[in-house]
């Protein structure tokens, strides 16, 4: 039920889950929000810190009404970007991984170091 | 027409609604998170396909997969597809959270200024309290956005149409220009190099939402009648707001493209742009067959989508089709089968002038930071729009 004034939340359907655990979709859920909280956090810094160092002290209403430019802009979503290859980072290896065909069995690896260097041929 | 890039903010107007720094800091993360997605974790869906999922079904069947639903069998017990659709849902959610935000917060004041109309307005808007909003935007709500297009939170409200402006900024990542305006520049830049003596007088956008297709229009053909038509009041109200404040003139009217209030034979230019994906089966053959009878005789009739999945590779398809159960696009992977040239003989017209192609983004220059590609989580990122339509 809707309350009047109040913006609904959740899109009316059922959600799909993707993982076999579903509590494993939740928690993914919740770091990227908080991901999207320090994001903000970090912007709200480093808005701070300029201001600062334009006006010699901070001040609050100049903090909420500063917009960045199209530079300061840039330099964020950098920040983003890389930020978020951190946070992602063991999704992101894994592709990487994949591409370069480091996709080798550990076991396998080191068989074929002490196999003097020679791999054994393996199945495709 | 001046060329945004990615880069470039949206487009700043009274409408959309203010944020505060954190507010606005908020959504940007979420442009990046999307972007993010794109560029660096979508690719891997392809790379387990073709390294492990393909060889591992061509050793079962000694064949490779042939159709996106065998795909997607296969596909669904990989971690790294899982983990993508969770964080592209996810990405979806917070798309919606973070621009619901300010709006929320500010509810009363913002309606308030939509509804303060300009003394003298360019276009108007025509609301209709009593049409029935159709089954298939009710079932669930499109794109995860809470309350749909349609949903009224509070009397006269338009709290839909400040989120959605913002939100297709965002799932766009900025793909579709400052204006979100690509798909109706893209069609206006076809017409003009496809039919340049082709002066419409009187043109009709069908689904129009909140006008970012509908305004280039406007703009190009200044001396013709513009109409637009939704079944959503919030997108109409926010729509009406926004023509008004970009300085051009839209009549905005709430009614149901199935059938409309137009006189037989009126215009001589029937658009949609996304819509047709967003209907009903038999909703869509109403539509066409209703700008069959708006169209007066050498009438145009084009519509826009992302492109069918006919004749594309069963792992493309299937990552297109990824929308339609993971982002409430219910209709989405039909409207993508449909036989377009039976569509248009059940409607009425004649088949041998229906015409399909894929056509240019207006916006070339952001076309070499583009992935080139149609897939799911990455709209706008094709550089191509698909087009279907008939001549009366
Ligand atoms: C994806 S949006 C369209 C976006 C818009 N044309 C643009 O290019 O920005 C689909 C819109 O179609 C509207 N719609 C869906 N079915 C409709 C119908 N039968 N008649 C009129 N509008 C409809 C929805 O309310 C929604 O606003």
């Amino acid at each position: 039920m809707s309350t009047p004034g109040k913006l609904k939340r959740k899109a009316k359907g059922e959600r799909p889950y993707f993982f076999d655990d579903p509590n494993i979709d939740r928690v993914v859920s919740m770091v990227m929000g908080l991901a999207g909280e320090v994001a903000v956090l970090h912007d709200r810094l480093d808005t701070l810190e300029r201001l600062v160092a334009q006006h010699g002290g901070p001040a609050r209403a100049a903090l909420d009404t500063y917009r960045p430019d199209a530079t300061v802009a840039a330099s964020r979503a950098a920040w983003r970007e890389s930020f978020l290859g951190e946070v992602l980072r063991i999704v992101e290896i894994e592709v990487e991984a994949m591409s370069s065909g480091d996709t080798q069995p550990y076991e396998q690896a080191i068989a074929a170091v002490e196999n003097n260097g020679r791999a054994r041929r393996q199945k495709k | 027409m001046n060329m945004p890039t990615e880069n470039q903010a949206q487009a700043e107007h009274r409408a959309l609604p203010p944020t505060t720094h954190d507010e606005y800091a908020r959504q940007e993360f979420v442009r990046s998170f999307k972007e993010h997605l794109v560029k660096h974790v979508h690719g891997g869906n392809r790379a387990v396909y073709e390294a492990k999922v393909k060889p591992a079904f061509q050793q079962q069947h000694q064949r490779a997969p042939q159709t996106r639903f065998e795909v997607r069998d296969a596909m669904v017990r990989e971690p790294h597809y899982q983990m993508f659709s969770t964080l592209l849902r996810t990405s979806q959610e917070m798309m919606w959270s973070s621009c619901q935000i300010p709006v929320q917060r500010n509810l009363t004041a913002l309606n308030q200024a939509i509804a303060k109309r300009p003394k003298k307005a360019r276009g108007s808007l025509t609301l209709d309290a009593a049409l029935e909003t159709p089954k298939y935007h009710t079932a669930v709500d499109i794109h995860c956005q809470p309350g749909g297009y349609h949903t009224e939170f509070v009397a006269e409200d338009a709290s839909a149409g400040m989120v959605y402006d913002r939100a297709v900024y965002l799932y766009a990542m900025g793909q579709m220009g400052p204006y979100n305006n690509d798909i109706g520049a893209s069609i206006v830049s076809w017409l003009q190099q496809q039919h340049p003596t082709f002066k419409p007088r009187r043109i009709l956008d069908l689904g129009c939402s909140v006008g970012h297709s509908t305004v280039p229009y406007a703009q190009a053909f200044p001396k013709a009648e513009i109409h637009a038509i939704d079944v959503a009041a919030p997108m109409l109200r926010y729509a009406h707001a926004r023509a008004e404040d970009l300085g051009v003139r839209v009549h905005y009217s709430q009614q149901n493209a199935e059938r409309t209030n137009f006189a037989d034979g009126s215009f001589d230019l029937v658009v949609s742009h996304i819509l047709l994906h967003e209907t009903s089966q038999t909703a869509l053959q109403n539509i066409v067959q209703e700008c069959h009878r708006l169209l007066g005789a050498g009438g145009l009739m084009v519509h826009a989508e992302t492109p069918p999945y006919k004749g594309m590779d069963p792992f493309d398809a299937f990552l297109l089709d990824w929308d339609t159960r993971n982002n409430n696009e219910p209709f989405w992977a039909r409207s993508h089968e449909v036989d377009l040239r039976a569509l248009s003989r059940q409607a009425g017209f004649d088949p041998d002038l229906k015409f399909e192609e894929l056509i240019p983004s207006a916006f070339q220059i952001a076309k070499a930071q583009r992935s080139n590609k149609f897939q799911g989580g990455d709209f706008g990122g094709g550089g191509l729009w698909f087009i279907y339509g008939n001549r009366k």
